[in-house]
């Protein structure tokens, strides 16, 4: 590890983090995490998902207060209890979610917030012009907001953080909206800012874009700080990699007690859009096979969770086939594909796979009330002794059975939502982030259940963000990235650098010049 | 720094419902007694006038059955909209429309038998009320149209028809050049049950046991409360939410029709252009108070019944009828500040950042 004492004989520092801790209930965020920005810097801030990053910009930009540890701008120490209280001590944050007004004009969303009593709007416009040419952000001020094409609109939440006269810039992944002429655009526009002695923290996934626009880079990893400042031009992309995924765990010892069968669900050049209406991924093509489980691995939001959308049939497909059991189900509708055998353990499992204030009885019949009827009315013995039967068989702690689900704890909401879905013995398992929040009972539980299905003789396809997980529990382990299936690896036989290099890597954009 | 906050309770207070009503009625007498006084008059003696005039004697108890009946279809045709989270604001216009097609078949079957007579007139209202839902429900469950604005639009265009009816080709010649329909021929108007309570009260209470029932223990109820507690939950499981959207918001039109039906033939007798009274509008409120649930329809209805009956007696002591609006708001202001807890506990933090945040990444 650098020493930050090092550089700081060199160069004021602009943010320096020591030893910042962050609890949030059954998840230890940062775990005394160190960060040193130079002034006039651009810093990448790397890390998997989970390793965060997020909690950690959002306590040095006043959203969370750490619980212990200290913050230093321009070598004053802070306690920040709100945004505004960062903002006045200069650190400014754009947010992934632009936080604007569609109806207001530029100029009226940079000064909203800390406008003058009085708006003389002629001013004010020539003010934000003059601010926006000095950095080379250029936008009109008069323009109404819902013109703007997202890079634009970037660069209003840019100028809105200038406006305020931040000295430290925090971008969350700020290119995941933008093209990729937007994205060196950026970078210019980020030089500019350094060079007027300002700092900037870029957080990002991508490192091909980071090793062309940030000077020095902070590597996290489970809440802890692995890499202090490496300086990026002697550092390689695959050293960041490494540092970002960690040394290969030891892998528990794993039982092979089937081997695959014939194919129960296959994907044929299928594609399919994002809400934003881009292509959320593109020419998906694989098998699963009756007795394996198919990890997907990736960085949240590369399209997976709409591909399991899809093969579920709650997202339409542009084109390509869902061949299931040996039949076209591309065009069943939901329940269809329930019926025929596919079980769906969606990523949100209150709001979709759970119906948030209905009962816990009401959401465990969700897939057989059909079944419990005479004439219209639902049997509510029946209904009653099928809930306790699941409650008994998948280990569900909840109280009083007619209370609303949102009551039960976050184990045990999937506890239930997995038990009724695989309650149907089902040949096609599909589950999103299955274990994501749970603790370690509740995730190795779930796990269980997927490997008895496995065993048993489904097909099942687990997406997760978290590898280590995938290398354990998976069969066989497709990396997705940007929508595109980046590679095939062998769970037992990959390193979690392979992996990791595969999930972070952009083919067709990193071979640039 | 000391800030009260609110925090979500596992389960909601048994019982707070109706104690949160109960609370609202206190803040509601309270205000009002303010009011009373402020204008010089004598509290106890209004109030006690406006119980007898409503609960005070069977006679009383009848008014305010007569006026619980729309207000309790209106507020369940509302209610059974908003167990799938839809709102129908349009129910004013829609008792219009009922009342306007049960008083055309009256028209036509003037010499047909009672029974028969009456019947048609009630599925005719059914019906009234249910085409002006159509066009709303068809634009919300195919096209995604708000329909908040499009039923609240239609009952302008109800009250139009109303007047252009009673100005124009159905106004009474006997009427003194007064913009009224001719009143009903005898055998159209509803039995009385008892002093002047009509049988409208037990088609009331029939439909909404009807269609508490419906929405509590049938799959069509169920799908319905799916829907209306996540309409992603409701894709997931394979409910086909255009069908439920058109066929609860018919529905719903369909209730307020038959309001509009039940109180022309058992209270109003002819068409008027105050037909609908604001009974639609007060059936907002009332399934708000119910919690949008079918099954509290009825008390709040009753209760609603006797705070304006009480108010309109309180005419003839000098007090403007005002006032009884005026209690009306505040029992909905108190109900439903009251009804924040029961659902929620208060605590007093230090800390107002959020802590309870998941951490994502």
């Amino acid at each position: 590890m650098n020493q930050p004492s090092s550089i700081s004989d060199k160069e004021p520092l602009s943010v320096e983090l020591t030893e910042v801790w962050k609890r949030f209930p059954g998840v230890v965020a940062n775990a005394g995490v160190e960060l040193a920005v130079q002034r006039g810097s651009i810093h990448a801030l790397l890390g998997e998902n989970g390793a965060g990053k997020s909690t950690l910009m959002n306590i040095l930009a006043g959203v969370y207060r750490p619980d212990s540890g200290e913050l230093r701008i321009h070598g004053r120490s802070h306690q920040f209890r709100n945004p505004a209280d960062a903002l006045s001590a200069g650190v400014g944050m754009v947010h992934q979610e632009f936080r604007l007004i569609p109806s207001f004009s530029v100029a009226e969303n940079i000064v909203l917030g800390s406008a003058p009593p009085v708006i003389k709007t002629g001013q004010l416009e020539s003010d934000v012009a003059e601010m926006a040419h000095k950095f080379g952000l250029e936008v009109d001020p008069a323009q109404p907001l819902w013109q703007l094409s997202m890079g634009e609109r970037q660069k209003v939440e840019i100028l809105k953080v200038l406006w305020r006269d931040a000295q430290v810039l925090i971008l969350d992944e700020p290119t995941t909206v933008l093209t990729p002429s937007e994205v060196d655009e950026l970078g210019q526009i980020l030089r500019r800012m350094a060079n007027d002695g300002r700092s900037i923290i870029f957080i990002s996934h991508k490192l091909h874009e980071i090793s062309g626009i940030c000077d020095q880079a902070t590597v996290l990893r489970q809440g802890k700080t692995v890499a202090n400042s490496l300086p990026m031009a002697t550092t390689s992309q695959d050293e960041l990699a490494r540092l970002m995924v960690g040394a290969s765990p030891a892998i528990p010892n794993r039982q092979k007690t089937t081997t695959p069968g014939q194919a129960l669900l296959e994907l044929k050049n299928l594609s399919a859009q994002s809400d934003r209406g881009v292509n959320a991924f593109s020419e998906i093509n694989f098998q699963i096979h009756s007795g394996e489980i198919v990890g997907i691995a990736g960085v949240a939001g590369n399209g997976q969770r709409e591909l399991a959308d899809t093969i579920a049939g709650l997202r339409p497909s542009n084109s390509g086939t869902i061949i299931m059991n040996g039949t076209d189900i591309t065009t069943e509708s939901p329940h269809r594909r329930f019926q025929s055998g596919l079980a769906y353990i969606p990523e949100d499992r209150l709001g979709v796979g759970l119906a948030p204030q209905l009962s816990i009885t009401d959401n465990a019949i969700l897939r057989v009330y059909r079944q419990q009827r005479r004439g219209p009315f639902i049997l509510g013995e029946r209904a009653l002794s099928y809930c306790k039967d699941l409650i008994t068989r998948f280990g569900v702690r909840a109280g009083n059975l007619s209370g609303p689900i949102a009551a039960l704890s976050g184990g045990n909401l999937q506890r239930l939502l997995v038990g009724r879905e695989l309650d149907g013995q089902p040949s096609v398992v599909v589950a999103s982030q299955p274990t994501r929040g749970l603790d370690v009972n509740g995730v190795k539980a779930i796990q269980d259940l997927l490997i008895e299905q496995r065993d048993s003789g489904a097909a099942v396809m687990m997406i997760s963000e978290d590898l280590d997980e995938l290398l354990a529990i998976s069969d066989r382990l497709l990396v997705i990235e940007g929508g595109v299936l980046r590679g095939e690896f062998d769970p037992r036989t990959a390193s979690r650098q392979e992996v990791g290099m595969a999930m972070l890597s952009d083919t067709k954009v990193s071979s640039k010049p | 720094m000391k800030l009260p906050r609110l925090n979500l309770r596992e389960q909601p207070l048994p019982g707070g419902q109706p104690l949160a009503f109960g609370i609202g009625l206190a803040i509601a007498l309270f205000v009002g007694t303010l009011l009373l006084l402020g204008a010089g008059h004598d509290p106890v003696k209004i109030y006690s006038r406006m119980f007898e005039a409503s609960l005070g004697d069977p006679d009383a108890w009848s008014i305010t059955f007569n006026r619980a009946v729309p207000l309790g279809l209106a507020g369940l045709a509302v209610a059974v909209a908003g167990s799938m989270g839809l709102w129908n604001i349009g129910a004013e216009g829609q008792i219009m429309a009922g009342a306007i097609a049960a008083a055309w078949v009256a028209r036509i079957g003037g010499d047909w038998p009672g029974l028969i007579l009456i019947l048609m007139m009630l599925i005719s209202a059914i019906g009234g009320g249910a085409i002006l839902a159509i066009g709303p429900a068809l634009a919300r469950a195919k096209l995604g149209v708000n329909e908040i604005i499009t039923t609240l639009m239609l009952n302008e265009v109800a009250i139009r028809l109303v007047q252009w009816l009673i100005h124009g080709p159905w106004k009474d010649p006997d009427s003194f050049n007064f913009p009224l329909a001719p009143m009903l021929p005898d055998q159209a108007r509803l039995p009385t049950l008892f002093s002047r309570a009509h049988f409208g009260l037990l088609i009331a209470a029939a439909v909404i046991v009807v269609a508490s029932v419906a929405v509590r223990y049938t799959a069509w109820g169920y799908e319905l409360r799916i829907a209306g507690s996540s309409e992603a939950t409701a894709r997931y499981s394979g409910i086909s939410l255009p069908t439920k959207v058109l066929t609860v918001l018919v529905l719903s039109g369909a209730i307020a029709g038959l309001a509009g039906g039940v109180e022309l033939a058992g209270t109003a007798d002819r068409i008027t252009e105050t037909i609908s009274n604001g009974f639609g509008f007060a059936g907002i409120i009332v399934a708000a108070l119910a919690l949008m649930r079918p099954s509290g329809v009825a008390a709040v209805a009753l209760l609603f019944g006797a705070v304006q009956i009480g108010g309109q007696s309180i005419q003839t002591l000098g007090v403007s009828s005002s006032v009884s609006t005026i209690l009306q708001a505040f029992v909905l202001f108190g109900a439903i500040g009251a009804g924040v807890f029961s659902r929620y506990t208060v605590s007093f933090g230090n800390d107002s950042l959020p802590v309870n945040e998941e951490a994502t990444s």
